[in-house]
């Protein structure tokens, strides 16, 4: 995707300081696939903190669950993407498997209401 | 309609205590290409709201293959009662039978219902919804406690929407108890699903829903065999701090 200015990361501490599993699996799946160089900023949405940026950004954006990426561009509105693999094929223009895709947005929600 | 700008956050703090009608009305009345998500279960309650406010109101629902017998039976009586449409979605034949061949009927037991799900439910629901601009569910706060916290009465939907492709969700039942469901179907006649009178509360694929029993939380009934910190993302909303 061409004309992407920033792209802002945010994960998550637990309410009880320990980090969220499934950002540090993100995190590290960027790093071994050399992409994390590509993420020009990550913040902390810190639960015992209503004011760290991930926070502020998460209620600012209407978002539930982390990571997630909002994703800057020159002219456009921000883009906010919580399903990973979904950021990574569409802003880091990766191969992602369709049912890998699927199955990580019922990762995210349960689903159990359709 | 659908060209004027819709501010979803917005209009969720507006509506947040409004009435479900009200929260449908406003989802009919701003958007034509929009449809309810029908279950099979509790959410028929939508159906019975919508086709007040219009009769020809769009419903579908996803047909995974391993729904009950009784939820079959229901979304056919749901159809002739209300003389609606409903639009059912169907798994891609070749994905399910590479999972079938690949890992058996009951690979959920073994290795987490987020892959069959995700073929049987959420890869037809993403066809679906690439159709439409707005969708309709009977997703509640209460079904999940501690995981649910937040659920807007109307939200952009990030997970099936895109910057090219924006989709809106609405949420009408976010507020409302099991209970006042319940109310509702009593006091408007609705039909339900055969399975509520066998103790089941949330239903879903027969592998995988099960009744529970007085006092158990309905979630209890699904995916009963996974462990619960699997939902640990959540951003719990009591701790962000609004109007920033």
């Amino acid at each position: 995707m061409t004309g992407v200015t920033k792209i802002t990361m945010v994960k998550k501490i637990l309410a009880d300081g320990s980090p969220c599993r499934k950002c540090e699996e993100v995190e590290t799946r960027l790093r071994d696939e050399g992409y994390l160089d590509r993420i020009d900023h990550v913040v902390v949405a810190d639960e015992r903190d209503p004011d760290s940026e991930g926070m502020q950004l998460a209620n600012r954006y209407q978002i539930e669950r982390a990571p997630f990426f909002i994703v800057e561009e020159e002219g456009r509105e921000p883009r906010v993407y919580t399903v990973f693999l979904r950021f990574m094929k569409e802003v880091l223009q990766t191969e992602v498997n369709a049912r890998s895709e699927a199955a990580e947005i019922m990762r995210n929600d349960s689903m159990d209401y359709i | 309609m659908t060209n004027k700008p819709f501010d979803a956050a917005a209009l969720a703090e507006e509506y947040d205590q409004r009435s479900p009608q009200d929260i449908l009305k406003l989802a009919l009345d701003s958007f034509d290409n929009i449809a309810i998500s029908f279950s099979g279960a509790e959410d028929v309650v939508l159906i019975d709201m919508a086709v007040k406010i219009r009769p020809d109101v769009r419903v579908f629902s996803l047909d995974t293959g391993r729904l009950h017998a009784e939820t079959y039976r229901f979304i056919e009586q749901v159809r002739q009662h209300y003389n609606i449409n409903i639009d059912i979605m169907f798994p891609d034949a070749a994905e399910t039978e590479a999972l079938i061949r690949e890992k058996g009927l009951f690979s959920f037991y073994r290795d987490g219902h987020q892959e069959c799900c995700g073929i049987r439910k959420v890869m037809p629901l993403k066809r679906k919804l690439s159709t439409l601009d707005a969708w309709v569910t009977g997703q509640r706060k209460d079904q999940s406690p501690g995981t649910r916290t937040a659920v807007p009465v109307v939200q952009d939907d990030r997970a099936f929407g895109s910057a090219d492709n924006p989709l809106v969700k609405f949420n009408p039942l976010s507020n409302w108890s099991s209970a006042q469901v319940w109310d509702y179907i009593r006091s408007n006649d609705v039909p339900f699903n055969e399975l509520h009178n066998k103790g089941f509360i949330s239903i879903g694929c027969e592998p995988c829903t099960r009744p529970v029993l007085p006092n158990q939380h309905e979630r209890e009934g699904r995916w009963w065999w996974e462990e619960a910190t699997m939902k640990e993302c959540g951003l719990h909303s009591s701790n962000v701090k609004s109007g920033s």
